[in-house]
């Protein structure tokens, strides 16, 4: 604020620069592939927490041009197995301080998460998280449409004939936040560290001899480095194949739409699992909606009239009258899908080639607790208990994650 | 500039066009003022016809806004009217009684106390909010309110009727977008050499930028010029014109979103020509947003559709001939004209003298003054600046290319430096852009053009013969090197020293300054300036403010506008309601042939799934009491029923189930399970074997559909068994009568069969006649009773129901519903897959190790199974009772002391439980922990959030020795 | 792609199919470990080029084989499975 008040007396003072342009040197300790969410907090929390300074981020585009900068910036941790609670809880607590941390208001709007039921069986699902969120000290319960009522009028209660409401589960800290802000917040943190922030940077190869990294080729030239992290999410199994390393990962598209600006009148997140419906009203006053992943794999960023079509006929049977609130604008992203619907972090069968991927349509919220436990393990060079479950190893041994059963529309 | 409601005081004596029918008036209000209106008015022209001058308060510092664009193409006549927010009043049809108002302003438009914050405006540079709020953290919540009520436009109304909204879907050989000049000539020559032509245009009538204007072309008025070329168009017989539509997409082969009032179009083309046209776009100056500043298109429009002054004393600022045109029209209207400023040094002279007016030449804008509307400008000329007073500030500095359709189609555009505008460098096949939208300015350029799209269109769409090809070649040469070129306002020569409220963007109120800031903090490619200063986000979409955006990014940049580059252009081309996109839902609801029947008596019905299936029928403790005690009747006709064909069914079936299929007698059914490929459990059911090579199977009723396409996806996709699949679901009703009397009541309706349990023993399949209905019964026991299930074609399901009903009247039948069934298989301790499993369980946890034969032949699953039967099962899937009586809720957890914030960790879940009636106490089925998995162990729940005993039970809890079930 | 062509019913709108995932051929259970049966569960190419991917028409029940690159989504080429690949 006083940094606003400042520059608005003395008009000439210009506001500092969030990032600075380097050379790209030819060697690195750690080089992180991808200027997302991810790649930049694993950046800022090496620097911050680790003293690790010597690091570049490489970005084939501009910073946040990935998922960071398309989703539909949904921060939750009611999730269904203990393990990702957790994980999450841990991340939304690190996005409550965030802001005051980095210095630039991210917008973060804890306004509340309502996932609804549609049917007795996702009755049974929402009160089987609400008993595991509370069980891990998260805010979330299953509340009934009188109570649905009150925190969103707007919603059609009624007996209605197609998909009627009988619950919802409540997550009073799930919210929204301001997803570009975020990706600007860390990777100014990340500059002001001695990180080198290298956008129009584009990796075309890794370099491995004998199952070791020896360095990252780009299009402005060679890097040699121990240590790579693959932060690429979409892209995920494009870079991967680059150092040899397979992962069972598929890309998907997964579109979302924002309406004209609307005086505030939503005060809540509405996600529906069944009619694959989500919508929130930014500060900014757009309604902002998404719905399922496209239905095939795909690298193609192409919108779709089927979703539009799709969206608008199952988010106005649950608030009809939002009949003649427009669509201003619509794109996709892309999704790195596991089978298990959860992330795979750490190491590889390539020593120093590690990943931060699998993403899908949930990572954004991940962001501060991946990075900041990534950046533990690129220090101490052992898993954090956090990441454990989600290791690369556990498709071969059998042991997947649980959250395939919540993951209906899980972002 | 006061606002007095007479209605109509600022009409001109005649319109030059036709659009208003000054016979017909019509009346509406604004802001609670009733204002009168003629046939054929936008609410825009009536207000401006009735002298408003103020439309809008803009979004950051609640500006007065006025007509800029009259086109629907900007933000600053946006109204709510209606029922619906964010309206382009510009473009909207006046009707009667219409009530339309202002949007955020308060307490009024003329009083808007936000206004205010232009006051402080240096201290809100544009990501102010970044930079803000941040402490103390408590704070931020309310902060955040009074952003959030700052920010917004219209206001949803909560009674808001979901409308008549509906769907078409077209078909065209050629689709033209665009019937101006270009689109016209392209429509024709497509039609010409034998297309399907569909044209469609946003305006409710043909002509495009020639319907507003009035210059002589070949002696007559440019209107009737393009009326008479639309006359031609509209009456081909092979060009269906579409008016008042507008293509808002273009989306992955040529399938094309448009959108009429409240009818979303579908239409799919084999070409499309875009011929679109261009949006003016305004210049970058000081107070170029005061009311009474608007676009040299807009005045054109205000004087020749409607027949409005937009003013008394007007200054023309031109940088192309049109702008020159447009002063000698507005002249020709009765306006002054004070000046014209003319920003080329060498504009043509013929023009220019046409006009009664000074010229000025090499002009420069330097600031519009005024405080409610424009009251004169600055105008830099000869090196010297010049205030000239007028009401009136058109401006016809330049254009962006409409050619969004072909961006989103995957088409790309490069700047252009001699016409200063951005056209298609790269055009994706099957599309073709002609006119305005391609950088073409003179009406022949456009007419040829136009022509030569029409000509490419067709013969990509496979009309058209050599002499087509032969023209489309002479055409293409001639457009070579025809291009007339002209200069557009360019930000990168313009006076940047002014730099105050001189918005590059109208929709967000951002400055010039504010663009550069942005740029000197780190964003400086142009998608991260969009982003951080929003210019380009709101509702004109960057119709008005990117090419300057661009311009000013180059310029403060240092590069060139070209390696610029510009933003992805998204769809819509124009924001599109939720009514039209999603029109009515057809979502199919399935209902069973009995679904009246259950209607009638009162049934509780729920959904599962598509279907309607009756819950209860009021008391289901009576109907679990009617199964265990007498007789009743359940509708399972959601059942999935697959007929299997073919020598090789006993293989599929070895394949698709975990248990053994080789040896099933004819007349004989088996129940099994199905995994996944990963060893989950997918679905469960029965299946008989009814003659040589025939086998019904059922599936669940959720489960279905994956079934069938799980068994066609083997069978087609490498098995090559000799098998056919039909999927029989709705082709045939089902029932389960059930209960010790079933066999008695069945007896009565029953004949070709000996139903008594030697002859027709549980697991067993007969055919037979049941109330003279073919009828397959399948002696099955999902209840725990006797039972059997009549599977009957449907159209005879509801007489057979009906007889059952009446034969079991003495036995007291009860119909019965969902409820009471979850109650009457739980007491059996059968599974239900998707409840008391998920999407990791595999039967040898699931207590159906019983079924898994892993030492059969290959099944699907089965590596997966073996794989991991090499650990010991960790978990089990196993009955409880709960001592105390507590009934828990599904989903419950299962706990034990360790870590955690509650000082509990969880170690299993509740996934099915009821009280059951019979065992007068509750029961159900949970996961545990295998060591703690045996019988009698006891375990704490939490239920409601305090701790319970629950105690492992052995399963079946009913007829464990099954004497009720083989009766 | 708006459009797929079954080999059954011709051309139809891509609403009416379902994805089936990139072509994989199913190992003999003989033949496989754990790592190389985790692979044929999991692991798939996901290039961003051309795939052979299976489809199924809803309407007809027919599972096909078809080429489509990931990233232009154009189909070249559609047809009924075949032992020859
Ligand atoms: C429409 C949509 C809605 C979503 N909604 C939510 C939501 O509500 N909540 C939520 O938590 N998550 C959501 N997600 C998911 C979330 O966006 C992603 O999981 C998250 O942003 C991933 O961040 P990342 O940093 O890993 O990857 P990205 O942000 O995708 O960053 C990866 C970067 O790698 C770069 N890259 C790729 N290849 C190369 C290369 N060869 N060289 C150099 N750089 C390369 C890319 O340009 C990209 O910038 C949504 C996603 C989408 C698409
Ligand atoms: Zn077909």
């Amino acid at each position: 604020m006083l940094q606003l008040i400042r520059h608005g007396l003395n008009g000439k003072r210009p506001f500092p620069r969030m990032w600075r342009e380097h050379e790209l040197k030819d060697r690195y300790e750690v080089v992180i592939i991808g200027g997302g969410v991810h790649g930049l907090a694993a950046a800022y929390y090496l620097a911050r927490d680790h003293g690790i300074t010597d690091v570049a981020v490489l970005e084939k585009n501009y910073i946040g041009s990935g998922g960071s900068g398309r989703n539909t910036t949904i921060i939750r941790s009611n999730y269904l197995t203990p393990e990702g609670v957790l994980f999450y809880d841990e991340s939304v607590k690190l996005y409550e301080t965030l802001a005051l941390e980095l210095n630039f208001n991210l917008l973060f709007s804890q306004r509340g998460h309502l996932t609804l039921a549609h049917n007795d069986s996702s009755v049974r699902t929402m009160r089987w998280r609400a008993e595991v969120n509370q069980l891990q000290g998260v805010d979330s319960r299953l509340i009934w449409p009188d109570e649905i009522a009150r925190l969103c009028p707007q919603l059609d209660l009624s007996d209605h004939p197609r998909y009627p409401i009988l619950a919802a589960l409540y997550h009073p800290p799930g919210g929204v936040i301001r997803h570009d802000a975020v990706v600007w917040g860390y990777a100014r943190g990340a500059d002001l560290r001695g990180v080198h922030i290298h956008q129009k940077t584009e990796v075309t190869g890794i370099d491995v001899t004998n199952s070791r990294v020896t360095g990252v080729r780009t299009t402005r030239g060679t890097i040699k480095t121990g240590v790579v992290l693959n932060a690429t999410a979409g892209w995920a199994t494009l870079i991967s194949d680059m150092a040899g390393v397979r992962l069972p990962i598929t890309t998907h598209p997964l579109q979302a739409c924002v309406s004209e600006s609307l005086k505030p009148f939503l005060n809540v997140i509405i996600v529906s699992g069944s009619l694959h419906v989500y919508v929130s009203q930014s500060d900014r006053g757009e309604l902002v909606m998404g719905a399922s992943v496209d239905p095939y794999t795909s690298y193609s960023l192409d919108s779709t009239l089927g979703f539009l079509e799709g969206l608008s006929g199952h988010l106005l049977e649950l608030m009809p009258s939002l009949a003649r609130v427009k669509i201003l604008r619509q794109w996709a992203g892309l999704c790195d899908m596991t089978p298990d619907y959860s992330p795979i972090m750490g190491f590889t069968p390539v020593e120093g080639f590690l990943v931060d991927v699998g993403w899908g349509t949930y990572g954004f919220k991940a962001g501060p607790v991946s990075g900041k436990r990534m950046a533990e393990l690129i220090a101490t060079d052992r898993t954090p208990d956090l990441l454990a479950p989600f290791r690369l190893s556990r498709f071969e041994e059998g042991r997947l994650v649980g959250e395939k059963g919540a993951a209906s529309v899980g972002h | 500039m006061s606002v007095k409601i007479t209605g109509n005081n600022r009409r001109l004596p005649t319109a030059r066009s036709q659009t208003i029918n000054r016979g017909k008036s019509i009346q509406f209000t604004f802001n609670g003022k009733t204002y009168t209106a003629y046939e054929g008015d936008t609410i825009a022209s009536a207000l401006a016809a009735s002298g408003v001058t103020t439309f809008s308060r803009s979004f950051k510092y609640h500006r007065r806004r006025g007509l800029l664009c009259a086109a629907g193409n900007c933000p600053n006549c946006l109204v709510h009217a209606g029922d619906e927010p964010n309206v382009r009043s510009c473009v909207t049809p006046v009707s009667e009684g219409l009530k339309v108002r202002s949007q955020n302003a308060w307490p009024s438009l003329e009083r808007d106390v936000m206004s205010l914050t232009q006051l402080v405006d240096r201290f809100l540079p544009a990501g102010f909010y970044y930079k803000a709020f941040m402490r103390p953290r408590a704070l931020w919540p309310y902060y955040e309110e009074i952003l959030r009520h700052a920010a917004g436009l219209g206001e949803v109304v909560p009674a808001t009727k979901p409308g008549e909204f509906d769907k078409v879907y077209k078909h065209a050989d050629v689709a033209v977008v665009g019937g101006g000049p270009a689109g016209l000539r392209a429509a024709l020559a497509a039609a010409n050499q034998g297309a399907n032509v569909m044209l469609l245009d946003s305006e409710p009538a043909l002509g495009g930028h020639l319907r507003y204007a009035t210059h002589d072309i070949g002696g007559q008025p440019a209107y009737q010029y393009a009326a008479a070329l639309a006359a031609e168009v509209a009456a081909h017989p092979r060009i269906d014109v579409m008016t008042n539509t507008t293509a808002f997409g273009c989306y992955k082969d040529l399938w094309l979103g448009a959108v009429s009032g409240d009818r979303l179009i579908k239409l799919r083309a084999r070409a499309l020509v875009v011929a679109a046209g261009a949006y003016e776009i305004p210049p970058v100056f000081e107070n170029n947003d005061l009311p009474g500043v608007m676009l040299g298109s807009a005045a054109q429009r205000l004087v020749n559709l409607w027949g409005v002054r937009p003013g008394t004393t007007a200054v023309v600022v031109s940088a192309n001939a049109r702008g020159l045109h447009l002063a000698r029209e507005l002249e020709q209207a009765g306006i002054t004209i004070a000046a014209v400023a003319e920003l080329r040094d060498q504009p043509e002279a013929g023009l220019i003298t046409a006009i009664n007016a000074p010229a000025l030449t090499g002009a420069a804008i330097v600031r519009a003054n005024g405080s409610r509307h424009v009251e004169s400008i600055v105008v830099r000329a000869g090196g010297q600046e010049r205030k000239i007073a007028c009401d009136l500030l058109a401006l016809s500095t330049g254009y962006l290319p409409a050619n969004e359709l072909m961006l989103q189609a995957g088409g790309k555009v490069a700047w252009d430096e001699a016409l200063h505008e951005f056209l298609p460098s790269s055009v994706p096949p099957g599309i073709f852009v002609a006119g305005e939208a391609a950088g073409a300015h003179t009406l022949a350029d456009i007419e040829r053009e136009g022509e030569l799209a029409g000509i490419e269109a067709a013969l990509k769409a496979r009309y058209g013969d050599a002499d087509a090809q032969a023209r489309r070649d002479t055409l293409a040469a001639q457009t070579a090197d025809a291009r007339s070129r002209r200069v557009a306002w360019s930000a990168a020569e313009a006076d940047n020293a002014a730099g105050k409220r001189d918005f590059a963007c109208y929709c967000e109120d951002v400055t010039r300054k504010d663009i550069q800031q942005s740029i000197d903090e780190g964003y400086s490619s142009i998608e991260l300036l969009k982003r951080y200063s929003t210019v380009s986000m709101g509702p004109c979409q960057g119709k008005m403010c990117n090419t300057a955006l661009v311009q000013l990014c180059a310029a403060h940049t240092g590069q060139t506008v070209r390696d610029t580059g510009t933003t992805t252009a998204r769809p819509p081309v124009r924001p599109v309601t939720m009514g039209a996109l999603g029109g009515r839902l057809m979502e199919p609801v399935r209902l069973s042939p009995m679904h009246e029947w259950h209607v009638a008596r009162g049934a509780k019905m729920m959904n599962a799934g598509l279907w309607k299936r009756p819950e209860h029928y009021g008391d289901p403790v009576a109907e679990v009491r009617a199964v265990r005690e007498g007789v009743a009747l359940i509708d399972i006709s959601t059942l999935g029923k697959i007929h299997l064909h073919g020598p090789d069914v006993p293989v599929l079936l070895e394949r698709l189930y975990t248990n053994r299929w080789r040896k099933l007698d004819v007349g004989r059914v088996r129940y099994g399970i199905m995994v996944n490929n990963e060893g989950v459990v997918m679905d469960d059911g029965v299946t008989a074997h009814l003659s040589d090579n025939f086998y019904y199977m059922t599936a669940t009723s959720g489960g279905a559909a994956a079934v069938y396409e799980w068994i066609e996806s083997w069978l087609q996709t490498g098995w090559l068994l000799n098998v056919h699949a039909l999927d029989a679901t709705e082709l045939r009703a089902a029932m389960n009568l059930t209960g010790p009397f079933a066999r008695q009541v069945l007896a009565k309706v029953t004949d070709g069969v000996d139903l008594s349990n030697e002859a027709f023993p549980y697991m067993h399949a007969r055919e037979a006649t049941v109330a003279g209905a073919p009828a397959l019964l399948l002696r099955v026991g999902f209840t725990g009773e006797l039972g059997y299930e009549i599977h009957v074609p449907a159209g005879y399901g509801l007489c057979v129901w009906e007889a059952l009903m009446d034969a079991g009247r003495e036995f007291g039948i009860l119909p019965f519903g969902v409820e009471a069934q979850r109650v009457l298989r739980l007491e059996k301790g059968h599974i239900i897959v998707g409840q008391d499993t998920d999407g990791l369980t595999n039967p040898l946890e699931a207590g159906l190790d019983g079924l898994v034969k892993l030492d059969k032949d290959d099944f699907i699953g089965k590596t997966s199974l073996v794989l991991a039967g090499e650990r010991a099962v960790e978990k089990r899937l196993v009955g409880f009772t709960m001592p105390d009586g507590t009934l828990p809720e599904e989903g419950n957890q299962i706990v034990r002391p360790g870590k955690g914030p509650l000082g509990l960790e969880i170690i299993g879940r509740i996934t099915s439980t009821r009280y059951s009636p019979t065992l007068k106490q509750v029961i159900g089925l949970c996961w545990l922990p295998a060591a703690l998995a045996e019988p009698g162990h006891d375990f704490t729940v939490r239920v409601r959030g305090e701790l319970k005993t629950g105690r492992v039970a052995a399963l079946p809890f009913y007829d464990p020795d099954e004497t009720c079930l083989r009766a | 792609m708006l459009l797929l062509t079954c080999p059954n019913c011709g051309e139809r709108n891509v609403a009416e199919f379902r994805f089936g995932g990139e072509a994989v051929k199913r190992p003999a259970p003989e033949d496989v470990n754990r790592a190389t049966w985790a692979d044929y569960l999991y692991l798939r190419r996901n290039t961003n080029g051309m795939q052979r991917e299976w489809w199924y028409h809803t309407p007809c029940g027919c599972w096909f084989v078809a080429e489509r690159h990931t990233r232009t989504q154009d189909v070249s080429h559609t047809a009924f499975w075949s032992p020859e690949g």
